[in-house]
């Protein structure tokens, strides 16, 4: 679907988006993660062909974007707003009549749209007159329609009460059925774990982790268990530690200890098991220490990455 | 430069109508002319009413005559105000009036007379006044903004002292001597016609209202292009945007819309003019060239492309309407730079500095505008030619300059950019 191969853009001579690769798949909802100055945005922008990369290749269905593309990208931007002084449903209009819509139907989407997110009966209201959260969800909406295949989202959950926090995951997840791509940016780790299937990580403008939102759980995950039981005994083999974690508690393996083992000993022992499960590093937390350490998959150092790798790039890119 | 000529007209249709359909345009459209017509009325309709106030007033002349020339002076004085500056009508309308001339022995009897009202004005008369010409005046005020009185005076000085020594038709002659002198002036078809009073208003306010429409038509269209960038930039709108059109899209769908919101003023006042001028300008034999309509077009069209290129630059660098207003300043004030020269361009269409302002391209509409309708300009095709094509080189470096700013400036926040900064986008865009 979206395939971007060794994309590099400096400013004043610094790269803040260093030989970049990775490609998302269709119908996926993928994360684009980073600490503030990653070279997100600058990527994104690249992505929506805003800027141009000084050397790479991004394309999307195979064609670059840009062009005939640019009809089948949307972008929902961090720093967003709306034109204030005209009727909502007519604001929301003039995004699909510029995604090639004619004039009715980008009417009628519009209205569908608006039905969709609870604000039918303020389609006639000027845009001005809406709250805030209401202006947000206006804004989803011009990323909805027109029917992008890809859709660009930049941290769409800020300022969403919890309500509508749920009804944006209904409409992502609705998208995704009907094979909308997604490309997620936000600093809400515990959405992308709910919501994501995959996700990459920047750090100064390098790759810092691409994979599968599960295996880089998986990656990071300390060599432990998380155990809900009563009572537990003085020693069991292969644990080296315990210490109490929210309720549970949470079983430091020797280095060589396998899980099962574990959880034969504590059968063996008669142990009540309540539950029983690895003690995963929330992305959160991987995620502060893959900043703070600068660990990852390039240290600035090397090219692409070497996890759930992408195919190596044809030829050297060119700017267009 | 790819460019989706749909997408680019949904940007110009939608630009002009939510332009046109804001107060602030219906407010322009019919308040600025309307103020005008008001302010207009107010500033005459008193100046006019003053002067025939100020006759009605004046009932008799006191003459303290110490040099014995006016001992044979007219007894009163006989004339007419005009009533109002209609140049629609054949004449403008008049009233009469009639001042008597009371002579008085003395000075201090005169000024007691003065000051008790029984004369309205007091004119002393020296010993030697043939010899220097020297004449005193008096009166219990004046007003700044009207000579008639004096003029009546005057009159009345000619035909005294001539009075008894000539026939009266040549006390007329004398009085007003060019009265009946018509002036025949060459037209721009090189003919020599006569140039009657309202046809010599004209030859003033029809370049006047041409380089001011001019002027306008390119400035209302500039700022609406730099107050919708400016406003577009200021409120985030744009980067969304910028997903689904391209720059040049954009660029284009604002110069076409908001340059036709401009030209829906303009033209909207130049309808008005006609229904309200057009029997004087009949009457007047005023008539416009096709040709020159046609070459007022293309000026106005790269004039509006060349300051609505520097309007969306600077909307695109600046990071608020307020900043905007300040940079663009300089331009708008540039484009209006003719009319403070409009005296020396009028007069001598052909002079160099006529010439030279007619091939600066930011005041060349303006100037080449105010220079075709001179009376009596007859300007070198070459002139043209060459000041057409200097406008459309810079206009065209002013679109693609402003083009390159509108895609890296629209998204920059912070701080203005510096002109090294400003000139490293244009290159590096």
């Amino acid at each position: 679907m979206l395939e971007v191969r060794e994309v590099v853009k400096s400013y004043d001579g610094r790269a803040v988006v260093n030989r970049v690769s990775f490609e998302v798949q269709a119908g996926e909802i993928f994360a684009l993660l980073g600490p503030n100055g990653a070279g997100k945005t600058t990527l994104i922008r690249m992505i929506t062909d805003i800027l141009k990369p000084d050397s790479g290749r991004i394309t999307l269905e195979g064609k670059p974007v840009g062009g005939e593309a640019r009809h089948l990208i949307s972008y929902l931007p961090e720093e967003r707003g709306l034109y204030r002084r005209v009727p909502v449903v007519d604001a929301l209009a003039y995004y699909g009549r510029l995604r090639g819509l004619g004039a009715r139907p980008a009417r009628d989407e519009a209205l569908a749209l608006l039905d969709r997110v609870g604000l039918r009966d303020y389609a006639l209201k000027q845009v001005q007159a809406l709250s805030k959260g209401m202006q947000q969800k206006v804004q989803l909406c011009t990323a909805l329609i027109g029917g992008p295949r890809l859709m660009i989202l930049d941290e769409p959950f800020t300022g969403l009460d919890p309500l509508n926090v749920l009804l944006l995951e209904e409409v992502l997840r609705e998208r995704r059925a009907a094979g909308v791509t997604v490309l997620l940016s936000t600093h809400q780790m515990n959405k992308v774990e709910e919501q994501c299937d995959r996700a990459l990580m920047l750090n100064r403008g390098h790759m810092v982790l691409y994979g599968a939102v599960r295996d880089l759980k998986r990656q990071y995950a300390d060599h432990a268990l998380l155990l809900r039981a009563s009572p537990l005994p003085a020693r069991v083999p292969g644990v080296r530690g315990v210490e109490a974690v929210n309720g549970e508690q949470k079983l430091i393996l020797d280095p060589d200890a396998q899980p099962r083992d574990v959880l034969k000993a504590l059968i063996a022992q008669d142990v009540e098991i309540e539950s029983f499960s690895h003690s995963a590093m929330p992305l959160e937390d991987i995620f502060i220490k893959v900043v703070r350490e600068g660990l990852g998959l390039d240290h600035g150092q090397s090219g692409p990455p070497t996890m759930d790798p992408v195919p190596a790039p044809a030829g050297p890119g060119a700017a267009r | 430069m790819s460019l989706s000529l749909q997408k680019a007209l949904t940007i110009a249709q939608r630009e002009y109508l939510t332009t046109v359909r804001r107060k602030a345009f219906l407010f322009t459209l019919v308040g600025t002319p309307a103020i005008y017509a008001i302010l207009m009325t107010l500033m005459i309709k008193p100046q006019m009413s003053e002067r025939v106030h100020q006759m009605r007033n004046f009932r008799v002349l006191g003459v303290v005559d110490s040099s014995g020339a006016f001992a044979d002076g007219e007894p009163e004085i006989r004339g007419a105000v005009a009533t109002d500056l209609s140049i629609v009508g054949p004449q403008a309308k008049s009233e009469a009036y009639r001042i008597e001339v009371r002579m008085l022995p003395d000075q201090a009897a005169a000024e007691r007379a003065l000051r008790a009202h029984e004369i309205s004005q007091l004119l002393v008369i020296p010993a030697d006044y043939l010899g220097n010409g020297r004449l005193r005046r008096y009166a219990t005020g004046t007003n700044i903004f009207s000579s008639v009185d004096e003029r009546a005076v005057s009159g009345w000085l000619v035909r005294s002292l001539l009075r008894g020594r000539v026939d009266s038709l040549r006390i007329d002659r004398v009085a007003r001597p060019a009265r009946g002198m018509t002036l025949y002036t060459l037209n721009n078809d090189g003919v020599f016609e006569p140039h009657d009073e309202r046809r010599e208003l004209f030859d003033f306010l029809l370049p006047f209202a041409f380089g001011m429409l001019m002027g306008l038509s390119i400035i209302i269209g500039g700022q609406y292009l730099l107050q919708g960038v400016a406003e577009e930039k200021e409120s985030r709108i744009l980067e969304s945007m910028l997903c689904t059109v391209n720059a040049e899209e954009l660029l284009a769908g604002k110069l076409l819309g908001l340059g036709a919101a401009g030209l829906t003023i303009v033209t909207t006042w130049i309808a008005l003019g006609a229904a309200l001028g057009g029997p004087a300008l009949a009457m007047a034999q005023v008539h416009v060239s096709p040709a020159m309509l046609g070459l007022a077009v293309l000026y106005f069209l790269l004039g509006y492309l060349f300051y609505g290129g520097i309007m969306t630059g600077i909307g695109a660098i600046t990071n608020n309407m307020r900043e905007a207003q300040q940079f663009s300043f300089l331009f708008t004030f540039m484009n209006f730079i003719p009319f403070y020269m409009m005296t020396s361009i009028l007069g001598r269409p052909d002079s160099g500095l006529a010439v030279g302002l007619s091939m600066f391209p930011p005041m060349a509409p303006v100037t080449m505008v105010l220079r075709m309708n001179a009376p009596s300009a007859v300007i070198p095709a070459w002139q043209i030619a060459l000041s057409l094509g200097l406008m459309a080189g810079t206009a065209w470096l002013a679109l693609i300059g402003s083009a390159r700013l509108f895609r890296i400036g629209l998204l920059m926040y912070g701080k203005t950019p510096t002109l090294p900064e400003i000139l490293r986008w244009v290159r590096q865009s």
